[in-house]
């Protein structure tokens, strides 16, 4: 399921307020390219199409680059009997990998805490007290890792659960910034983030403008910071157009 | 090897009837409604008791006397080679029942009708005889969230090594191979209540080895009980009695 | 999870608001801290860090171990937290592996920097015997005895109090070994190399209550709060690490002010900490 050759892919890439920002590359950083030529605030063209599993009440497939992802959406269904009463819905997320999806067989499994953070980052989006006593469930599956996994995920989880119907206050839209040496660099792919010295990822609500998750590791200084953020904001709000149009494609699609 | 030296020291310096230095804390888990650490020398084990409270699972609860159960897990950092074992194996398994039923045995169950009575032992560090240690511990906090008991239980272990009768075995005597008892007994009523040992032993030198068992228990009881008096002693000195 | 009433809820929010908090505290105090270190003498370095009724204990066990291939010039640190059923009988069994392996990987987040292992707290370079060959693996594991709330900001204390609590055995390589051979090593049991603990960072986790936020939240304001945010900071106000916490999204801007009180407020926690580290090994050395 790839995008049709005729269809040329929906690009974007961030554009930064600030007219006059110092240059943060040195000139011998210059001749760097990234491995897939993109700029460095330059994200990959971004996929995603809807219903791609027939038997769950939402779906949403994506593709960046070469990282492919497939959401699935089931309920909102009866929380298990062993659950206590709640006056609130719940949400389960699960994301698991393929065996095939690493370039070594096997090696996706170190992501446990995925499946948290996928929760995490959606749960400030759905309005959960629109179905108590019941639970959705989000099944993630990476077909292929291509880098910024954990992004792309979240992204089109929240497309299948507005497929599924689930009521939610905005889509949720997720970007990661690489920080390598003294440049940052958006949706990292998987050779930039094995070198990268620090990392952000942040998910937000591009029309609340609202962050529901933010991660950093590595060590940061407030200048670059504000920058990465800035970045990212931008990015996701970029992102979420992209979002919002496949959704509308796929309703048109569905009323003729 | 030699465990015991001509002169009658064990390995760590101790003469064979000899026990390891004790130590218990009560009250150490401020959430808990009763909680103590236990030390025997190196071995360190932390005890927290919940309840008695309302049955969680529906299915388990029983009409007429109070529901015990008892975990027991180790710290990573609890042995000497550093080892991740998953929650639940065989060994821990097997050692949460002896607890169980030990101290469901005092534990005046029959007042407490639908409810439930958790009791969670956590090794910090393992150097022989933590079966006891926990079995110590366990009665320490049971003591200390005040549920009747029909006596504290204290347990001890012995063994039989180069022809010689030990107290409280430490890990490298317990790793020996050579047979290990464990006792636990109801001190005021003089009861046994656990009685474990592994490899074989005369008849004639079990009786002698559990002896000295018994003899260990019975020094921790009165330690156990000087601690629970001084801890009693505590509590009335702060209402100001 | 605390059950709590309709009343008592407003209470806590209601002395959030007016900066007294339940406990007598202002929005921005910590609970009196007590570490004390050489708590496991089996492990390498140990520490037990109270703050209030949350007790954890962090042990440091060094392994001689071989280099990744990708990385031969760096050792290897891995960070587990344990959740003793002792501290609530919710963790009981499986129960507190959810919330294990999310401390797990906040702890790996905040203190192991980037991939490249720039921005590291510990420096894994320093951990390296021959390069490419044979290197300490270290393994940090936590335990939590005791919660009543902050658990992060509690592990992270404990971890950086057993690492300059840390010793590890300086090691004798042997001369003449070919380059395709496994060199002998030789470990010294007088001689202990300390870490040099003055990187790591802290960890600030801010509750955000009703408009405001506090730290160390006990686990009754930890039941009331919209959001938390962990940041971790180290000696130079740079930030090496932040996770947001479960809860509902929070403009842009509140972030930022976050981290900027966050910095703020690892400044006093960083001197205080470090006050008690020396003390508790003073105290050590003395016993």
């Amino acid at each position: 399921m790839a995008a049709k050759p005729g269809s040329a892919p929906v690009t974007y890439s961030p554009n930064l307020g600030q007219k006059t920002r110092p240059p943060i590359f040195k000139d011998n950083d210059l001749d760097w390219v990234r491995p897939d030529g993109r700029g460095f605030h330059q994200c990959r063209p971004a996929f995603f199409r809807t219903g791609a599993v027939n038997s769950a009440s939402g779906s949403a497939y994506a593709e960046l680059g070469s990282t492919k992802v497939i959401v699935s959406v089931f309920g909102p269904r009866e929380s298990k009997k062993a659950m206590m009463y709640s006056d609130t819905g719940r949400l389960n997320c699960n994301v698991s990998y393929t065996t095939f999806a690493t370039p070594v067989r096997g090696q996706g499994s170190d992501h446990k805490e995925f499946s948290s953070m996928l929760l995490k980052a959606l749960e400030g989006a759905i309005m959960l007290e629109t179905f108590p006593k019941t639970t959705v469930d989000v099944f993630a599956l990476v077909l292929e890792s291509g880098g910024s996994d954990l992004p792309v995920v979240i992204s089109c989880a929240s497309l299948a659960l507005a497929d599924a119907g689930i009521m939610m206050y905005d889509l949720v839209a997720a970007v990661s910034v690489s920080c390598l040496g003294k440049n940052l660099v958006i949706d990292p792919v998987l050779e930039e983030e094995s070198y990268q010295d620090g990392s952000l990822m942040l998910t937000c609500m591009p029309s609340r403008y609202e962050v529901t998750q933010l991660t950093f590791t590595g060590e940061w200084s407030t200048p670059d910071i504000n920058e990465a953020m800035q970045l990212c904001l931008d990015a996701c709000s970029k992102l979420g157009k992209v979002m919002r149009t496949c959704l509308k494609e796929a309703a048109s699609a569905s009323q003729e | 090897m030699e465990y015991v030296s001509p002169e009658g020291l064990r390995l760590d310096g101790r003469r064979p009837m000899e026990m390891r230095q004790l130590r218990a804390e009560i009250g150490t888990v401020a959430k808990a409604n009763g909680s103590a650490v236990f030390e025997m020398g190196n071995t360190k084990v932390i005890a927290a008791v919940y309840g008695p409270r309302e049955v969680q699972n529906r299915s388990q609860q029983i009409n007429d006397q109070a529901l015990v159960r008892c975990e027991y897990s180790m710290a990573n950092f609890s042995t000497g080679d550093r080892m991740r074992k998953p929650k639940g194996d065989r060994r821990s398994t097997e050692i949460s029942l002896v607890i169980r039923q030990t101290m469901e045995a005092c534990i005046l169950t029959h007042l407490m009708p639908r409810s439930q009575i958790d009791i969670f032992v956590q090794v910090l560090q393992a150097d022989g005889g933590t079966r006891s240690a926990c079995i110590n511990a366990a009665t320490l906090a049971l003591a200390d969230a005040g549920i009747p008991m029909r006596d504290i239980v204290t347990s001890c272990s012995a063994g039989y090594l180069n022809s010689t009768p030990l107290l409280d075995l430490n890990y490298i005597e317990d790793s020996a191979g050579g047979p290990d008892v464990t006792v636990g007994i109801l001190p005021k009523l003089d009861k046994v209540t656990l009685l474990q040992m592994d490899a074989k032993l005369p008849v004639d030198i079990f009786e002698t080895v559990m002896g000295l068992a018994i003899e260990g228990c019975k020094a921790i009881a009165n330690y156990i009980r000087e601690v629970l008096l001084e801890n009693t002693k505590q509590l009335e000195y702060r209402r100001g009695l | 999870m605390v059950g709590l009433s309709v009343g008592e809820k407003h209470f806590i929010q209601g002395g959030i608001a007016q900066d007294l908090r339940s406990d007598g505290r202002k929005r921005l105090t910590y609970r009196p801290i007590y570490v004390e270190t050489g708590v496991i003498p089996q492990a390498h370095g140990s520490a037990r860090v109270r703050l209030g009724a949350t007790d954890v204990i962090a042990s440091v066990k060094a392994e001689l171990g071989k280099p990744s291939a990708l990385q031969p010039d760096k050792g290897k640190i891995a960070i587990y937290v344990d959740c003793s059923p002792t501290a609530a009988p919710m963790f009981e069994g499986r129960g507190g592996e959810e919330l294990s392996t999310e401390l797990s990987v906040a702890l790996q987040r905040c203190l192991l920097g980037g991939k490249s292992g720039a921005g590291a707290g510990i420096d894994p370079t320093s951990l390296v015997v021959v390069e490419g060959k044979v290197c300490w693996d270290l393994y940090i594991d936590g335990l939590v005895i005791s919660s009543d709330g902050n658990l992060l900001d509690a592990l992270a204390a404990a971890i950086k109090a057993a690492l300059s609590n840390t010793g590890i055995p300086k090691v004798d390589v042997a001369v003449e070994t070919r380059s395709d051979e496994q060199p002998e090593v030789n470990i010294s049991d007088e001689e202990f190399l300390q870490f040099d603990t003055s990187g790591i960072p802290v960890i600030v986790t801010l509750t955000k209550v009703g408009r405001h936020y506090i730290v160390d939240a006990t686990s009754e304001e930890e039941s009331q709060m919209s959001s938390a945010v962990s940041i971790s900071v180290n000696r130079k106000g740079h930030i090496c690490g932040l996770t947001k916490r479960g809860g509902v999204g929070l403009d842009p801007s509140i972030i930022l002010d976050m981290i900027s009180v966050a910095k703020h407020v690892s400044e006093q926690l960083i001197n205080k900490l470090d006050s008690e580290i020396a003390a508790a090994e003073a105290s050590e050395e003395e016993s």
